[in-house]
């Protein structure tokens, strides 16, 4: 291993990650500043909705795609969203592995895993891109930094795809490159979207802990009935299941 | 370019409103578009991006990002963050947060991310109102809400006319003085407050109501002032009015020593009063609330009042408002109270805290330049109310009430709309009714305009049609003008007892005809019924130097409160004469 790839594994990631950790307590520090607003409603709803399951049933809503419309109607999408963070936690996790427990990679399966992983991710971030940039509404809402950071992560998979198996036989610019990026990406993120895992904690607990306190959340389900279909004009309503709250 | 003064203090404002909650759902956004379907004026409107939930959302988004926010204040390009920097600015703003959402929350619920974009539109439309940029109704509603307690301008007399009118009615509809409405009791167990709709145009709710408590043999009474349990504050963003509504129902409650205050079908009255009310107020409530839909389920249950299914033929569906059900998680118990009072329910789809907006919501019927677009967006809705096949779409809304009516008539659907208390009422039944005099029947069974003569000014020929049929059928003598020099004439010639005036018509306009009817010595005493599409032309009425009209009518009219109202007017004024 050249020196250089060595610097771009260890003291690189060091910094930038020390520099990520301390540009989230600023942040985190900045966000608290801000006072949450106090709630005096008394409960409203059914007994078994309280704030507590809501916080609870907000936090995990993310991994019920049965739970939102949004998700529900959309479970490739949904799909894709699990997959792509799958990618995330696998690249990441590359970036611990490489430098620190290089031997974890002689287990078996775990190469082909961590490839099937971030390579599945990469597609993903080319087709989200295509979505991204395609349609009309979502290239309303993007921003530079919309688009930017998809491109990122994108190229970022696609270079963790080739650096999982740790080897310089090829060359090391795979490896070099993907431990660059991966600090350039510890940089950027506290300033870009991808800080929203950041806030998701405290977004949902607070929507959670009103809706839990309103009768609102969770959502209960019992029994799924279709929705009229072929409602002309309005996609949405076909083959919607309606949630059905039980009654405490 | 200097930066507008008004903008400026838009951007200082927000930055004293941020809360935790709010900054979350800005910096939280992914721009993932999840929440873009959900939206149903994106459904109706799909070709037109700045629907969008997110979209709209970005409008704040961007000032917070150019002020609050790091990148934004570096390289605002590159996150979209940008001021408002002119007047003109604010107003398109306006139209974004006004005209483009109704607050309905359904976005909220679809974000996998816990973004409250509705709960941040309210913020910005606080900011705008709070530099005096809203829509006309807006500006007019909540002068009223301020001025008079109550946001559809009924005046105090008026009010207690009303609820004493119906309690005459009610009196003689069962025979029973016990039934008569106590107004500022002490010591109740309940104190009833009502949407200012019910006074103005759908007194039959408040007698309804009434006749639910008598049955029941409820403590209760109606209060004189902080009747009114809605709140524009919701609406307008306005904290300040909101605490101050709210506020006046809470200690007159106190005053009152109610132990509960029982709120009438009203989604964003519920929410107000129950939910934000105690926090815009900084108010610690020490006594219980609940939505009138409860007491009446509970009296049910307890046996207090009997039902019969039967008397309720029609088939029905229930439409939730986004206030009762998305907002408050009030959805069993209308479903179960309306399957103790019909046995044709028919659910619709999605429901609940999915369920659409009625495209109404927000004070959505007092902004009348958005009624195109509003009424566009109607669509998803009346496409739902028509997949359910039934006959009657029951609510717990007035605001729904008022939605739901004007998207049915718009899109001709074969439909009604009711409240439970309506149907309640209606399947009720009184034991120990007592024998209604043979004369007193005769009067009830008479036709409500017999023997009236009344002169319907309109320049619209189907409006004139409208209502010279409906009070035609209802017994009336209807003459009928296009224009004011045409009325005042037939005025001085024909003597009719009531006038029915639009405001809006070629020529000399209805505010300059009212004022001449007022000035003339021979008309001034005449009676007359504002109509209006336009709410906020209603002040231009309000403030002329004369004495006011009797009563004023929205468009699009409906004909069971066009007929109530015209009423009320012959028969309080009769009894002031
Ligand atoms: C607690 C951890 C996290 C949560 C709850 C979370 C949640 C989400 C959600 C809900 C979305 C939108 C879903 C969708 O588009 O369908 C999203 C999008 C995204 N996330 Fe995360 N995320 C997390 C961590 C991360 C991390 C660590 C990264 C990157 C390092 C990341 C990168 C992204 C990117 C780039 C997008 C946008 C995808 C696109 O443009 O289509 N996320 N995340
Ligand atoms: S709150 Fe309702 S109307 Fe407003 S953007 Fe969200 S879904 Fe649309
Ligand atoms: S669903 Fe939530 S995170 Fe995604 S675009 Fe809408 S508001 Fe933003």
């Amino acid at each position: 291993m050249s020196e250089q790839l060595h610097f771009a594994e260890h003291t690189l990631q060091e910094v930038a990650l020390g520099f990520m950790a301390l540009v989230y307590c600023i942040r985190i520090y900045w966000f608290t500043r801000f006072t949450a607003g106090k709630e005096r409603q008394p409960p409203t709803g059914p007994a078994s909705t309280t704030p507590r399951k809501g916080i609870l049933f907000s936090w995990g809503i993310i991994g019920m795609p049965w739970a939102m419309e949004s998700s529900r109607k959309n479970m490739f999408m949904w799909l894709q969203f699990v997959l792509f963070h799958m990618g995330v936690v696998a690249a990441i996790g590359l970036s611990f592995i490489i430098p620190y427990l290089p031997e974890v990679l002689a287990i078996a399966g775990v190469i082909p895993t961590l490839q099937v992983l971030t390579g599945t991710a990469c597609v993903i971030g080319v087709m989200r891109m295509i979505r991204r940039l395609g349609g009309k509404h979502m290239r309303a809402i993007s921003t530079p930094d919309d688009v930017f950071s998809l491109l990122l992560l994108t190229v970022w998979f696609a270079f963790a795809f080739q650096a999982v198996p740790n080897s310089t036989a090829n060359g090391e610019w795979q490896l070099m490159t993907y431990f660059w990026m991966t600090a350039f990406f510890l940089v950027y993120v506290p300033f870009s979207k991808i800080s929203h895992y950041l806030y998701y904690p405290f977004t949902r607990y607070y929507l959670g802990k009103s809706m839990g306190r309103r009768g609102v959340f969770p959502f209960e389900r019992g029994q799924p009935q279709a929705a009229p279909t072929g409602t002309p004009g309005a996609p949405a309503l076909a083959n919607v299941g309606a949630i059905q709250r039980v009654k405490a | 370019m200097e930066r507008s003064y008004k903008a400026q203090k838009v951007i200082d404002r927000l930055g004293q409103k941020l809360n935790r909650q709010v900054v979350g759902s800005l910096v939280a956004c992914v721009h993932c578009g999840n929440c873009t379907d959900s939206c149903h004026y994106v459904l109706a409107n799909p070709d037109d991006p700045t629907y969008a939930p997110a979209w709209k959302g970005d409008r704040l988004r961007k000032i917070f990002k150019k002020h609050f926010d790091w990148t934004g204040r570096v390289v605002p390009w590159w996150v979209g963050a940008k001021s408002p920097e002119t007047d003109a600015d604010l107003e398109e703003l306006k139209d974004i947060v006004f005209g483009k959402c109704t607050n309905c929350r359904r976005c909220t619920m679809n974000c996998p991310m816990g973004v409250d974009f509705a709960t941040f539109n309210r913020l910005t439309r606080g900011l705008l109102v709070h530099v005096g940029i809203m829509p006309e109704g807006v500006a007019v509603v909540s002068k009223d809400q301020w001025e008079l307690g109550n946001q559809m301008g009924v005046l105090k007399e008026d009010y207690i006319d009303t609820v004493e009118w119906m309690s005459d009615e009610l009196v003689d509809e069962v025979g029973d003085d016990k039934a008569a409405i106590p107004i500022d009791k002490s010591d109740v167990e309940v104190m009833y407050t009502i949407n200012p709709r019910e006074a103005k145009y759908d007194p039959r709710t408040i007698s309804d109501a009434a006749k639910i408590f008598w049955a029941a043999g409820e403590s209760y009474t109606m209060p004189s002032e902080g009747w009114d349990m809605t709140n524009f504050g919701l609406f307008s963003g306005d904290d300040e009015l909101g605490g101050t509504v709210s506020r006046r129902v809470y200690e007159k409650a106190q005053a009152l020593r109610a132990k509960k205050v029982v709120i009438s079908e009203c989604g964003h009255g519920y929410r107000s009063t129950l939910c934000e009310g105690a926090n815009w107020a900084q108010f610690d409530v020490d006594f219980v609330m609940e939505s009138s839909v409860q007491t009446m389920l509970r009296y049910i249950k307890e046996g207090k009042i009997k039902v019969d299914k039967s008397l309720n033929i029609s088939s029905y569906t229930y439409h939730d408002s986004c206030n009762f059900a998305r907002s408050c998680g009030m959805t069993e118990e209308p479903r179960e109270l309306l399957n103790l009072v019909v046995s044709d329910f028919r659910e619709m789809y999605p429901n609940r805290a999915e369920n659409y907006c009625c495209t109404g919501g927000g004070g959505a019927m007092s902004m009348t330049e958005y009624t195109p677009q509003r009424l566009k967006s109607a669509r998803v809705k009346a496409d739902q109310l028509k997949a359910t096949g039934a006959k009657v779409v029951v609510t717990s809304c007035h605001n729904c009430v008022d939605g739901l009516t004007d998207l049915i008539k718009h899109y001709g659907l074969d439909m009604e709309v009711t409240q439970l208390v309506n149907l309640v009422a209606n399947s009720l039944l009184v034991e120990k009714a007592a024998e209604v005099p043979e004369a007193e029947h005769a009067v009830s069974t008479t036709l409500a305009f017999a023997g009236r003569t009344i002169l319907v000014v309109d320049d619209e020929a189907d409006a004139r049609r409208f209502i010279a049929t409906v009070l035609e059928d209802n017994g009336a003598t209807v003459l009928q003008a296009v224009d004011g020099d045409e009325a005042l004439q037939m005025m001085r010639d024909k003597k009719p007892d009531l006038v029915t005036l639009d405001l809006s018509m070629p020529g000399k306009d209805g505010g300059r005809v009212f004022e001449e009817i007022r000035n003339d010595s021979e008309l001034s005493g005449a009676r007359v019924c504002i109509i209006t599409g336009k709410p906020e032309l209603r002040r231009l009425i309000y403030e002329r130097p004369v004495r006011e009209p009797e009563g004023y009518i929205n468009k699009p009219i409906q004909e069971d409160v066009l007929v109530s109202n015209l009423r009320r007017i012959l028969e309080l004024t009769n009894k002031a004469a």
